[in-house]
């Protein structure tokens, strides 16, 4: 077997996909799924590269259907398995992970955001977080971890396979094709050199002894034929996820205190607001920040108690409204200020837009 | 003297703000120049925000543009057909070769690539995980059909400091000792100028690189 992935903590410089492909190996994971698309393709080249050296394995499908079906049957097998897809891909993953809601399977997939509707650009956007939060027919069973700096892609990364090992249920790295291009510097570790225990996987399926004899049969289901069959299997499913939610809720709060406006943003669009705060600080402008890190389950309550100080918000995405809903649910019946926002489907944002937009709102 | 060279190197190593700057210090003489964008992965976006701006400043840059991609997919990996002929171009050809599984094999699709004298660069940081050391660099360069030259370009971003520089220097030089490539030179940027000098602690050239990269999207 082959040595320890990383020998030492060390800084080190590459793009975002690399990032990733080096944090499944850090974390453990035993193959890699996947079928190409852009921006993700990457972490599947450089997956392929580190693979052989480190005893993993991959598997490249005909399509995502089958990516997304046969990073199930490798979580069922017991194998630490992942994924990685973009736009029309996430979308043809939303009914393996339906699936694995279900049938509590952990998996772990990684999506960088590109435009939408369709197949259309293939740069960035953030338009991709209605799909990864409620995409499915269901109830929206994820966990989706938004992340905004390289660092943050291999912390996520990481945390994500056990997060989706403890509670079974899908988890994302939602990300986007800039993070995925962009090239920074960052640590890389060993989790356990940092005393993070991973989760070791255990097999669902073709386990030793005979069924019935030496130990009960496995017997897992997608399918509930009877409404209250499907009722009574959904329930302690939905209260497990309440439950979750408490633990792997994520979220970042900067200045809210005095603050007499608050920037909310998800992802790479969060390095702009944080810029853009700091810098009408310098000015005297009063600016806070927040941010959640999971968009699924979404720090409402965090975001509540924010908004009980002050509730003058400008919200900004690069795309039409998708934070803007979660948020919005989240503030339901509370009383609002004022809900500025700035929506840029497909385009990235700067510090200096939200600068001179929050200058012209304030005077 | 006519200079037919080639960059290569892992991603984010360094490879096209090498060739930039190496193709506008010969501008700099007077010199003709043509930049190649070499890219089979995904030919469309390397270069493709800066080609206008390098043009004005006099290089030939030979890399497809949005309007003449229409209807060839996301990404469409095809080769822009006066690329095939770039080393019969006069004047000096610097060709800035993308990263692809089969990164080193795309010279085949150079005509007269076998007679030309087209020198093979690998651009190296030390700071990324496959080139950190010496054998993982002799490994990398093994992969190639031969490399000519080597370029120290060890760099952490914003980050870089004289220690990782220096570092850099260290390891390509025992690369270069143990296989016979020169150091071409190591590579830095502008901010080191009067820290650095003209050579670094092992005698190598030092160039000094003006960001472009920063403004295309990868």
């Amino acid at each position: 077997m082959a040595e320890k992935p990383i020998q030492e903590e060390k800084r080190v410089f590459m793009t975002g996909n690399e990032v990733v492909a080096w944090a499944a190996v850090a974390a453990g994971a035993d193959i890699m799924y996947g079928y190409p698309i852009t921006p993700q393709n990457e972490i599947m080249h450089y997956w392929t590269r580190l693979a052989p050296k480190h005893g993993k394995k991959f598997l490249q499908t005909e399509d995502e259907l089958s990516a997304g079906f046969t990073t199930l049957g490798g979580a069922l097998a017991g194998r630490k398995s992942f994924s990685a897809t973009a736009g029309p891909g996430t979308t043809l993953f939303q009914e393996p992970l339906s699936m694995a809601e279900m049938m509590r399977i952990p998996v772990v997939v990684i999506v960088q955001q590109r435009g939408g509707p369709s197949t259309a650009t293939v740069i960035y956007s953030q338009q991709e977080v209605n799909m990864v939060t409620f995409g499915g027919n269901g109830e929206g069973w994820r966990v989706v971890y938004s992340t905004a700096t390289h660092q943050e892609l291999f912390d996520y990364t990481i945390k994500a396979f056990n997060t989706a090992w403890k509670y079974r249920f899908p988890t994302f790295i939602l990300g986007d094709g800039y993070q995925a291009k962009m090239r920074e510097p960052l640590v890389m570790y060993n989790p356990e050199d940092r005393g993070i225990e991973m989760i070791k996987p255990v097999a669902s399926l073709g386990l030793p002894g005979t069924p019935g004899k030496d130990r009960d049969a496995v017997h897992l289901r997608n399918t509930y034929s009877v409404e209250e069959e499907l009722y009574d299997a959904t329930m302690p499913i939905q209260e497990d996820y309440e439950k979750m939610s408490k633990e792997v809720v994520e979220w970042d709060e900067r200045n809210v205190d005095d603050a007499d406006i608050i920037i909310i943003s998800h992802g790479v669009v969060s390095r702009a607001a944080i810029a853009a705060m700091n810098r009408l600080r310098e000015k005297g402008v009063k600016v806070g920040y927040f941010r959640p890190i999971t968009l699924r389950p979404f720090p409402d309550e965090q975001l509540q108690k924010v908004a009980a100080k002050c509730s003058n918000f400008l919200l900004v995405e690069s795309a039409l409204g998708q934070l803007a809903r979660l948020v919005k649910s989240a503030l339901f019946n509370m009383p609002i200020d004022n809900f500025d926002t700035l929506y840029k489907p497909g385009v990235g944002v700067t510090a200096e837009e939200l600068v001179q937009r929050i200058e012209k709102t304030i005077k | 003297m006519r200079y037919l060279e080639a960059y290569v190197g892992e991603y984010a190593s360094g490879k096209s703000e090498n060739a930039i700057n190496r193709a506008l210090s010969l501008i700099d003489q007077g010199q003709q120049v043509s930049l190649i964008d070499l890219d089979l992965v995904e030919p469309f976006y390397t270069l493709r925000p800066l080609k206008k701006e390098l043009e004005a400043l006099g290089l030939e840059v030979v890399a497809w543009e949005t309007r003449e991609t229409m209807g060839l997919g996301e990404a469409g990996s095809i080769l822009k057909p006066e690329m095939r002929w770039v080393l019969k171009r006069p004047g000096h050809v610097i060709i800035d070769v993308g990263y692809g599984v089969s990164g080193s094999d795309i010279f085949n699709l150079l005509e007269g690539f076998e007679e030309s004298q087209l020198k093979i660069l690998a651009v190296l940081n030390i700071a990324r995980p496959m080139t950190s050391d010496t054998e993982e660099i002799i490994h990398y360069l093994e992969g190639f059909i031969r490399v000519d030259g080597l370029i120290n370009n060890s760099h952490l971003g914003a980050d870089t400091d004289l220690d990782i520089i220096r570092q850099g220097s260290d390891i390509v030089t025992e690369v270069s000792r143990r296989l016979g490539i020169p150091v071409v030179a190591t590579t830095v940027d502008e901010r080191f100028r009067g820290i650095m000098g003209e050579k670094d602690h092992h005698g190598n050239p030092v160039r000094y690189l003006k960001r472009y990269m920063e403004r295309a999207f990868w």
